[in-house]
């Protein structure tokens, strides 16, 4: 009797716990801006869906993490969101999670193990051979649109040991190289500012120390890309004589494309990236099955189709 | 001549033994690197690091690259000179990176204009009220907020006499959690005009510069400065020679607080944003500086002078670096190999001045 009361007592609270379910989210870092809107995303869609979720920062350090997602396991959450540190760090965090067949979502940056990803484990983002490629493209356009057919550019490259810096790098060169730029390309120079505006600032303004003429600047992201803006209007260069392209579309960015600084943006909906990790985490806690690899698409954003924007990063 | 008939002995006067400043090695390296530098540009890409190359300019030097050697490095640099002072009381501050990220939120969310490019600000904290103050607001908060971290820091230390490395540990890790908690982790951006006005241009070297005459001048000659010193040296002989440890302490701190909030005020004027992860590892680069610069992490010895020489140092390294085209790779390799190096240098100096006494 005593038994079937406690066997029914555990029954009821796994019956609660069944109708919330209870989702732990690892970010790599709390204190970057892209990461913020997807982390909101997660919170907004998980409110709205009664869902539970219990949001951890990993301080970009990989260990800690594995440590967040083994604390995660150990408390008997039904699934969990890795937006991971680094991206070759990913197969100990598969492991572990298999291991207690907790099912598992990559979020936002490309697991190392997609390819052999076990069968609860899935991966939500947008393809970063589009941005990259998208941004150097609309580039191109823009200067065969003013008539050059040879132009010399800079390249800023996000943190070297990001997977998204290099990806998006890379794009640039296969566009040229796969004659997808209506103009001859010439990289001046190459340099990282670690997605930062300050760095890119100063790295802008040693190479206008340099006194190269340059018909462009592309950057990795946004915030480079307003920071080598900054050092261009400081040295009095006609914002009109150049072209920069970043990615994101952070509000910042879409109010100097407003201002006629910034050419071209490349919006990677961070919300929709939040809300279908989290869908895919409850479908596979549910035991449902969904595809391992969901890709959310990029969308192009220039100074004619910037009003659609305005309020979505 | 020499045979004083007062035996004057080991405490005769020796012009020869009088030690030359630390700061001429600086200087010396200095001059090094810049040479290095010039040499290599002229042999790998025929251009001149330093003078100005181009036919259309009237200039015996490239100026653009002089005002950016010495501007990346003036935010920093403001920090460094707060670090100098702690250090040179024996302490040691990692805060200051965190104190310039929470400083900066906090600034920036009084400096908002309701108005971008005709839309309301995307980015407001608070409502209506705080929009299109008086510049003067946010800086008076943004020193406020460098005192108060300051002097936690500084009162942890001398009344509850744990470690400085310690206290400051605990103020980096807490005010870069109040940095992500002021806005969710979201940007502040959009200042107005009267705030974005302070970052403009060459403006952070007037401020580096100019805190770093004032604070030259304070160590030398106030008995603040006269004080730091002493208790660098030997802190139980400065109290028992009656000086109040325990408020100087304080102070101390306290200044790098508000130095490192000054910094976080240029910092976020010029870049027309405040973000939660602004000003990290600020602290450690600011510490390098100061070493580099000849100021001893044992306390007791260094000066202003000593880093901003650093600061150049750091500068002209980034500079360089960018102007042969060599990856950060490289820079980060050699950064690291310099701190370590100006300390080896500077122990040996020590041992060798220690050994002709």
């Amino acid at each position: 009797m005593k038994k079937t009361l406690v066997v029914a007592g555990f029954a009821a609270l796994m019956s609660t716990t069944a109708i919330a379910e209870n989702i732990g989210v690892s970010m790599a870092l709390f204190d970057d801006n892209f990461l913020t809107v997807l982390r909101n995303g997660i919170q907004a869609h998980a409110d709205e869906n009664g869902i539970d979720v219990q949001i951890e920062d990993a301080q970009n350090d990989v260990a800690k993490q594995l440590d967040q997602i083994n604390n995660f396991i150990a408390s008997g959450v039904d699934a969990i969101v890795v937006n991971p540190v680094d991206t070759s760090a990913t197969q100990a965090m598969s492991d572990a999670a298999a291991a207690a067949g907790v099912p598992l979502v990559y979020v936002n940056r490309q697991p190392i193990n997609l390819d052999t990803l076990p069968d609860n484990q899935a991966f939500v983002a947008s393809n970063e051979v589009d941005s990259g490629t998208l941004e150097t493209i609309a580039l191109c356009d823009n200067w065969a649109a003013e008539g050059k057919t040879e132009v010399n550019v800079y390249v800023m490259q996000g943190e070297l040991s990001n997977q998204a810096a290099v990806q998006r790098t890379a794009d640039i060169y296969d566009v040229i190289a796969a004659g997808n730029c209506k103009v001859t390309v010439n990289v001046i120079d190459q340099q990282t500012a670690n997605w930062s505006r300050d760095q890119a600032q100063n790295l802008m303004t040693n190479w206008l120390s340099t006194n190269t003429p340059f018909d462009g600047v592309i950057a990795n992201n946004d915030e480079m890309a307003i920071g080598a803006i900054q050092a261009m209007k400081a040295a009095g260069i006609d914002m009109a004589s150049v072209q920069v392209g970043g990615v994101d579309a952070t509000q910042d960015a879409l109010a100097a494309m407003q201002a006629g600084d910034l050419d071209v943006t490349v919006f990677q909906n961070a919300a929709a990236q939040g809300s279908g990790s989290l869908n895919a985490a409850v479908a596979l806690a549910k035991g449902e099955a969904v595809d391992q690899t969901v890709w959310i698409p990029f969308e192009l954003v220039i100074p004619s189709n910037l009003d659609g924007y305005l309020s979505k990063n | 001549m020499s045979d004083s008939q007062f035996g004057l002995g080991g405490l005769k006067y020796d012009p020869k033994m009088k030690a030359k400043p630390p700061e001429l090695n600086v200087f010396l390296a200095l001059m090094i690197i810049v040479v290095t530098f010039e040499v290599l540009g002229r042999v790998i890409y025929g251009d001149s690091f330093l003078f100005n190359q181009r036919a259309n300019v009237d200039a015996i030097f490239n100026w653009p690259r002089l005002n950016i050697i010495i501007l990346q490095v003036s935010i920093i640099g403001i920090i460094a000179l707060g670090v100098t002072q702690v250090i040179i009381s024996g302490g040691i501050d990692l805060s200051s990176g965190s104190i310039v990220g929470a400083t900066a939120m906090i600034v920036m969310s009084f400096a908002q204009t309701e108005l971008v490019n005709g839309n309301p600000n995307p980015k407001a904290i608070f409502g209506p009220w705080a929009m299109d103050l008086p510049v003067i607001v946010p800086i008076m908060i943004g020193l406020l907020c460098g005192a108060i971290a300051g002097s936690i820091n500084g009162i942890l230390i001398a009344y509850t006499r744990i470690p400085p490395f310690i206290a400051t540990l605990g103020m980096m890790v807490s005010a870069r959690g109040l940095s992500k908690w002021w806005s969710n982790g979201n940007p502040v951006s959009f200042p107005t005009e009267s705030f974005a006005a302070l970052g403009k241009g060459m403006w952070p070297v007037v401020y580096f510069v100019g805190l770093a005459i004032l604070f030259h001048l304070v160590l030398r000659y106030t008995v603040y400065g006269k004080h730091t010193y002493a208790i660098g040296s030997n802190e139980d002989a400065a109290r028992m020679s009656g000086i109040n440890v325990a408020k100087q302490k304080v102070m101390i701190y306290a200044i790098a607080g508000m130095l490192a909030s000054i910094a976080a005020i240029v910092l976020s004027s010029k870049n027309l944003t405040a973000q939660a992860g602004m000003g990290v590892m600020y602290e450690l680069d600011a510490i390098a500086m100061t070493v580099i610069g000849g100021v001893s992490l044992a306390g007791g010895r260094g000066s202003i002078l000593g880093t901003v020489l650093g600061a150049l140092i750091f500068g002209v390294i980034i500079s360089g670096f960018t102007f042969l085209k060599l990856d950060a790779y490289y820079q980060e390799m050699v950064k690291g190999a310099i701190i370590v190096g100006a300390v080896v240098l500077d122990q040996w100096r020590q041992k060798s001045a220690s050994a002709r006494t």
